[in-house]
């Protein structure tokens, strides 16, 4: 057995800002890292440039570097501060090209430091792929063929090898080129004529091809002696030829016989023993429908979106455990976090219930992207549901997309047949709706398999969806209706709006029926041991296992999927308020749909919910837990003003509603963001927006910096007009004054708003005061002003904080917005000297 | 409409479900299995003989019955109680669905129950009687208490007469004491010819056939119910020739070379346990369906190695003997269904065959 | 990279069965000493040694032989008694009256092996010496035959056989080059 390594000092890489295809799960699970190495008695330091991080503010501001997290940047750190070792396993990809120019650099062996987790030789084979196909190859695991070829007689060879059908490629040096897949010899001769004009280095690659196929992925961990368990398989409903980031993904998997599972668990195996991974892997396969055969697509030995889904899937804490394995721990000494109570890491997680995650995509924010789903990933973010049935959960996370409430299995009767086959065949952003609407024209479950490559089990199961929809409809107000709509995941809010009454109604009709919600706890052994991760999802069964909390609880309600605008730094937020809720002695509660928000970390709440974010789920919620304080972050009007409606609870919607904003000129290129408590405003700090001329309307208020450009020479004068503007005002909690800057020094007031929650991450990175903890304690009347006054004054600028939004346009092949703070995926922190700002 | 029908427990538990498979009313004793995949592989193997299964699994049926996976030519299970079930038939090997099967043998199946709840309900009072009913009155119950369960398990599924497996490797007789085809489909993969004879076949029987090695296979029950002779057999087959035994073939092992037995509080179906192979500390998975365990302190040391165990329940999952190639596992190796972590076992056997030709040559 | 013949899986359980018939061959573990044969046989016999450890709650001697004096078919002048050395962590091991078993690699020729014996009888007169390869890939040129052997791979002369182990080669395989 292999001696762990102890670490004094490690640096983590973080995930950097938020973008398409990386939304908060690095962060969150970096967050769960940072604990498992506070255990090992480990100091942390931690680079990144995402403002909207969560561990950056468990961390000693001292510790934390907001920087791009780029080789260079590494190597700084690396020579100051001394680490023993840097882990990259929370950095994505780019961690991965990081680690391996880093064992490169040479600095490992100077400086003695060591990286965590895989070796070099790792790191090498999987970022080479031929490398990585020859390992594969010697261990007899099947990888797609693949060759490049330099005339039509060398590729006729090779197909006669591999057989159709297979995809011609042009090769190309400078420029992405197209595919075209072949089924016959008619189509490759076209193909290959057509490639080899296209090609000017006279060169193809021919590749086997899999469209079509299954495609599973495997989520599995690894100790340095080999012990390995899989911790689950996930199912992407679409096939090989749209990314599995805008799939709908099934976990456990739902239409493999066991001895496929088999084969490819072995197989997962099989590789991670190859690569001698520690710490978790996520390997991707394609599976034939016609036969037993399968490849090997993708092997990514760091945490990921996927191994992120499998972690809420299973309750089985990946980041966590993966941290004692990278490190060198043996996987049956690694203690669970005290909660798991019962439960050993080694316990291979089995599921008594399904999730599903459906994909959101930012094409309402973008109108002219690329709507079509193919290999390139473009979702902004998912919404999953978990029930006890497939139905269920498959309603539940089709309910918290971005389909319309209103509506459980929408309509689209603005097309015509021709289109909706089209569409099966090509589909776009609506697949779901496309699907459904197929069947509901009658199309044969056969012919939908065929044209889109779906498992017939889905079409069965939406196809029972629709029955009971119809069955609802048809028989409103009934006690069958109740029990089949909460049979096949229909919440109450969505019986209200089949039936067109209100949600008071439908409680009626459930108390007159004796029809109580469950909820059945997210746990990894299908009930044979008690594990109380206390996460949550509802059915409506004979057993509920969640009981409220015997003391005062708070309910945050979270965000739900991500979207375009500033949806990661309302997650940031909700953890905030959770952070400070339970400081400040709540047990607190949070009800989330996004399989990626920090907010869903276990250790950020005592209890959560993984539940659609609709009225009647969270009523139901209220209604069991009875909490002190119910706390609403960011806008959600609709949800505020029903909750409102209802005297006996205490609402707290955090920021205050942006509709209360008072512009006067649209142009705004600076802002004195202000503290009120009552009669006293506290003035924070200037702001500057950015230079650029069109960033000026507050619709494009993306990129600011703290404090104002010549704050000694105006600062003063801005903070005394602003705190006159607000003087007698109603304004309270955090506000900022704006002004524009018509000509050089010459400011005009330009109107009041509450501060927006993405400045509001942004001021407490700038300002090292955590200003959502501020207006959580202020709400609950628990704030202690003298000290934040105190606080306030001791905050003279040294330096200037910078941030920058970032947008999607180019990764979705739209044109060049002006970038709204609607469009805004994410955004990039930094901090400037103020005297090198001057020499710039 | 699906007909509603009951599941109730000796204890007075009555739960309301919907049917589907077979309409018959029927009696056996009730546990949980957790296993993920391999719905197929569950119900028809023979160690589930008058049980009735409760799948944690929440749906069932999602893809049809596939030739090359039952574990059973007539199963005898006597139920199966899931929370969705879909009858399906659409997977690229599609033949049979679910129902039609369950219909086909006989086995009621009953669907929409609460299994979380009842697993908690099972896990807190163990192992106990259960019927599937039309009417979940008191004549059900008092018929349900007044069913005394066979014990003559193995005699019920085991093959009544010898019948050969042909392949042009190592010769090996099966002892079938209600037998999963997977034991039979890893041995016909490595080749062998093998004969499978009945459980009560003697030692000299056996050895007239000039077996490389012999398998002592699972089956239902409790080892206790089968007679001496079964023990002298073993006794007598491990000291000549190689000895593999599996599931109750372990129990039986342990029981010949001086062990006890003992009834497991919860029987144990699934495939989530780490077990522990002692001499390497190795940690792997497969598939379990123990309802006893072999007595720790009753194994004599100077006979018997204790191989393999189970990380969560401390249950002996292998034993080998010390002076022969003998050895044996509570597990189920072959990965029907389940994980086939340790289906290299067989190659073990294949190559202890080898070993002792080589030997006898030499 | 060769052609992978033994994974690290096959690889342990290869040791852990010829581990088990140690111990039936022996009736148990008393008197018993290992003798790796440099290099890699000595890990593999440590390997055995941790499983009998683990097994029987028994610690058993591992000695280290360097054999290549003693290959008849390398150009050598004959040692003296002094320049045979089996080197072990403990000083006292001794083979006198004990039963040997000579663990190796791959057993070919078996002129290693003769070596081996040859190197052996000279320490002292064991009871018994059995020998325990991972791999025998034919080919004798003398009548010397395994008592435990890991996998039987048949080869041609013309191909490489490698075991590699973790210790040294980062990885436990069997890998045959062309």
């Amino acid at each position: 057995m292999t001696m762990a390594d102890n670490y004094n000092k490690v640096l983590i890489i973080g995930g950097g800002p938020t973008t398409l295809g990386s939304e908060n799960e690095l962060d969150a699970a970096a967050f769960e890292k940072v604990i498992a190495f506070k255990k090992m008695g480990t100091k942390v330091l931690y680079l990144d440039n995402n403002p909207f991080s969560v561990v950056a503010d468990e961390i000693q501001a001292a510790n934390v570097f907001f920087q791009t997290i780029n080789l260079e940047n590494i190597i700084n750190i690396i020579t100051k501060e001394h680490p023993d070792a840097i882990l990259f396993s929370v950095a994505g990809l780019l961690g991965q090209k990081l680690a391996l120019q880093l064992y490169q650099s040479g600095i490992l062996e100077s400086e003695h430091v060591a990286i965590i987790g895989n070796s070099l030789t790792t790191f090498q084979t999987v970022a080479d792929s031929d490398r990585l196909r020859q390992l594969l190859t010697d261990w007899n695991e099947p990888v797609i063929a693949s060759r490049t070829v330099a005339s039509d007689d060398d590729a006729v060879e090779f197909v006669r090898e591999i057989g159709f059908p297979v995809i011609v490629k042009p090769l190309s040096t400078d420029h992405d080129t197209s595919r075209i897949i072949c089924f016959n010899m008619d189509d490759l001769e076209a193909a290959l004529q057509y490639s080899f004009d296209q090609t000017y280095i006279k060169r193809c690659s021919i590749e086997q091809s899999i469209v079509g196929f299954k495609e599973i992925e495997m989520v599995g961990i690894r100790d340095v002696d080999g012990n390995k368990i899989l911790v689950t398989g996930l199912e992407n409903m679409d096939p090989i030829g749209i990314h599995s980031g805008d799939s709908i993904i099934f976990a456990p998997t739902q239409t493999l016989i066991n001895e496929e599972y088999q084969r490819l668990r072995t197989a997962t195996f099989k590789i991670m023993d190859a690569l001698n991974i520690t710490g978790s892997c996520h390997i991707q396969f394609a599976q034939s429908r016609t036969d037993s055969d399968y490849f090997v697509t993708k092997i990514s030995p760091y945490f990921t979106r996927n191994t992120a889904l499998a972690t809420k899937a299973t309750a089985y804490p990946i980041a966590y455990v993966s941290t004692f394995l990278e490190v060198g721990h043996p996987l049956a000494e690694v203690r669970l976090p005290s909660k798991y109570s019962h439960i050993k890491p080694l316990l291979e997680p089995t599921l008594d219930h399904i999730l599903v995650k459906i994909p959101l995509w930012p094409f309402e924010d973008i109108p002219d992207a690329d709507q079509h789903l193919d290999t390139v990933m473009k979702s902004v973010g998912s919404t999953i549901g978990i029930g006890r049935t497939v139905e269920e959960a498959i309603i539940k996370a089709m309910h918290s997309s971005q389909f319309s409430p209103r509506d459980i299995l929408p309509s689209v009767q603005n097309i015509d047949d021709d289109d909706v086959i089209n569409q099966l065949i090509h589909p776009l952003a609506s697949r779901i709706l496309i699907l459904i609407e197929a069947l509901r024209r009658g199309f044969s479950i056969d012919d939908l398999a065929e044209l889109t490559k779906i498992d017939q089990f889905y079409f069965y199961k939406l196809k029972q969806l629709i029955f009971a929809q119809t069955f609802v409809q048809t028989n409103p107000l009934t006690a069958e209706s109740i029990k089949m709509g909460h049979q096949y995941g229909f919440g109450d809010g969505m019986l209200a709006e089949l039936w067109n009454t209100s949600i008071q109604t439908v409680e009626k009709l459930n108390q007159d029926n004796n029809v109580q919600v469950t909820y059945k706890e997210v746990e990894s052994s299908a009930g044979e041991f008690i594990e109380n991760t206390n996460i949550f999802y509802s059915s409506y069964e004979l057993e509920n296992e969640s009981q409220p909390f015997e003391t005062d609880s708070a309910l945050v309600i979270g965000r739900g999927g991500n979207q375009l605008g500033p949806n990661a730094a309302a997650d940031y937020y909700t953890s905030q308020v959770l952070i400070q809720l339970h400081k400040s002695g709540y047990k607190t509660i949070v009800l989330n749909n996004n399989p990626n928000a920090v907010s869903m970390s276990p250790q950020l709440s005592d209890k959560q919910y993984i539940e659609p974010i609709q009225l009647g789920n969270i009523l139901n919620i209220i209604r069991l837990e009875r909490p002190k304080v119910i706390v609403l972050p960011g806008n959600r009007h609709y949800l505020a003003k029903n909750l409102k409606q209802r005297d006996e609870l205490n609402i707290i919607v955090l920021p205050p509603d942006q509709k209360d904003a008072q512009l006067i000129r649209p142009e705004i290129t600076n802002a004195v963001d202000y503290f009120i408590d009552g009669n006293v405003i506290l003035p924070i700090t200037t702001i500057s927006y950015s230079v650029t001329s069109y960033k000026r309307n507050q619709r494009y208020n993306t990129n600011y910096q703290q404090p104002m450009n010549q704050f000694t020479q105006y600062g003063q004068k801005l903070i005394a007009e602003g705190r006159k503007q607000l003087t007698g005002g109603h304004w309270q909690g955090l506000v900022q004054v704006l002004f524009e800057e018509t000509t050089p020094g010459n400011f005009k007031f330009a109107g009041i708003r509450p501060i927006r929650i993405t400045e509001t991450a942004f001021l407490t990175k700038a300002t090292g005061i955590n200003w959502v903890r501020v207006l959580v304690k202020k709400n609950l009347g628990n704030l202690d002003l003298v000290r934040l006054a105190e606080l306030l004054s001791h905050t003279e600028p040294k330096r200037f904080a910078i941030m920058n939004g970032i947008f999607p346009f180019e990764a979705l092949h739209a044109r060049n917005h002006q970038g709204s703070s609607k469009q805004e995926v994410g955004a990039s922190l930094q901090f400037k000297n103020i005297d090198q700002q001057k020499k710039e | 409409m699906p007909t509603t029908r009951y599941l109730i427990l000796e204890d007075g538990t009555s739960y309301t479900g919907q049917a589907f498979g077979s309409l018959a009313t029927t009696t056996g004793e009730i546990i949980t299995n957790s296993t993920m995949n391999g719905y197929q592989e569950i119900i028809t193997n023979q160690v589930h003989h008058n049980q009735i299964i409760v799948f944690t699994q929440p749906s069932i049926g999602n893809t049809g019955l596939d030739q090359n996976a039952y574990e059973s030519i007539l199963p005898s299970a006597k139920g199966v109680v899931v929370r969705e079930y879909e009858n399906l038939a659409t997977d690229h090997l599609k033949r049979i669905s679910l129902d039609r099967y369950l219909k086909q043998h006989g086995i009621p199946g009953i669907y929409g129950i609460d299994t979380r709840q009842l697993r908690h309900h099972l896990q807190n009072q163990g192992t106990m009687k259960a019927s599937i009913v039309d009417v979940d009155d008191e004549h059900a119950f008092d018929q349900l208490s007044a069913t005394v369960l066979t014990n003559q398990q193995v005699a019920q599924v085991a093959t009544p007469k010898p019948y050969p497996n042909p392949g042009e490797g190592d010769n090996v007789i099966v002892v079938d004491f209600g037998l999963k085809h997977g034991i039979l489909r890893e041995l016909s993969k490595r080749k062998c010819n093998v004969t499978v004879v009945p459980w009560d076949t003697s030692s000299e029987q056996i050895m007239d056939f000039d077996p490389d090695g012999v398998v002592l296979s699972t089956g239902p029950g409790s080892p206790n119910s089968l007679p001496e002779s079964v023990l002298h057999m073993i006794k007598a087959i491990e000291s000549q020739v190689p000895l593999m035994a599996i599931g109750l073939g372990h129990q039986l092992f342990g029981l010949a070379n001086g062990a006890r037995i003992l009834p497991l509080d919860v029987e144990h179906h699934g495939s989530n346990h780490p077990i522990k192979e002692i001499i390497t500390n190795e940690i792997f998975y497969a598939d379990q369906e123990q309802g006893y365990e072999i007595d720790k302190k009753s194994i004599n040391h100077k006979q018997l190695l204790i191989t393999y165990l189970d990380v969560m329940n401390g249950t002996i999952q292998g034993l080998r003997h010390r002076d022969f190639p003998a050895f044996s596992v509570e597990f189920l190796p072959d990965g029907a269904p389940g994980p086939k972590d340790r289906v290299d076992l067989f190659d073990d056997f294949i190559e202890m065959m080898a070993v002792r030709r080589r030997n006898d040559n030499g | 990279m060769g052609k992978v013949v033994l994974d690290q899986m096959a690889m342990q359980r290869a040791l852990t069965r010829i581990t088990y018939e140690i111990i039936e061959k022996n009736k148990g573990v008393d008197d018993l000493v290992l003798i790796g044969i440099k290099t890699r046989g000595v890990y593999l016999a440590q390997r055995i040694a941790s499983r009998l450890q683990q097994l029987e709650n028994v610690s058993v001697p591992v000695g280290e032989l360097d054999i290549t004096n003693y290959r008849d078919d390398v150009e050598h002048d004959k040692p003296t008694e002094t320049e045979v050395t089996i080197t072990n962590s403990n000083p006292n091991i001794s083979v006198k009256d004990k039963r040997v078993v000579i663990v190796d690699d791959v057993l070919y020729t078996g002129r290693t092996v003769r070596a081996a014996l040859s190197a052996i009888m000279d320490l002292g007169r064991p009871k018994m010496i059995n020998l325990a390869v991972l791999v025998d890939r034919g080919h004798r040129e003398l009548p010397i035959r395994a008592d435990f052997v890991g996998k039987n791979i048949p080869s041609s002369q013309k191909e490489k056989i490698s075991v590699l182990v973790s210790e040294i080669d980062g990885k436990d395989a069997v890998e045959i080059n062309k």
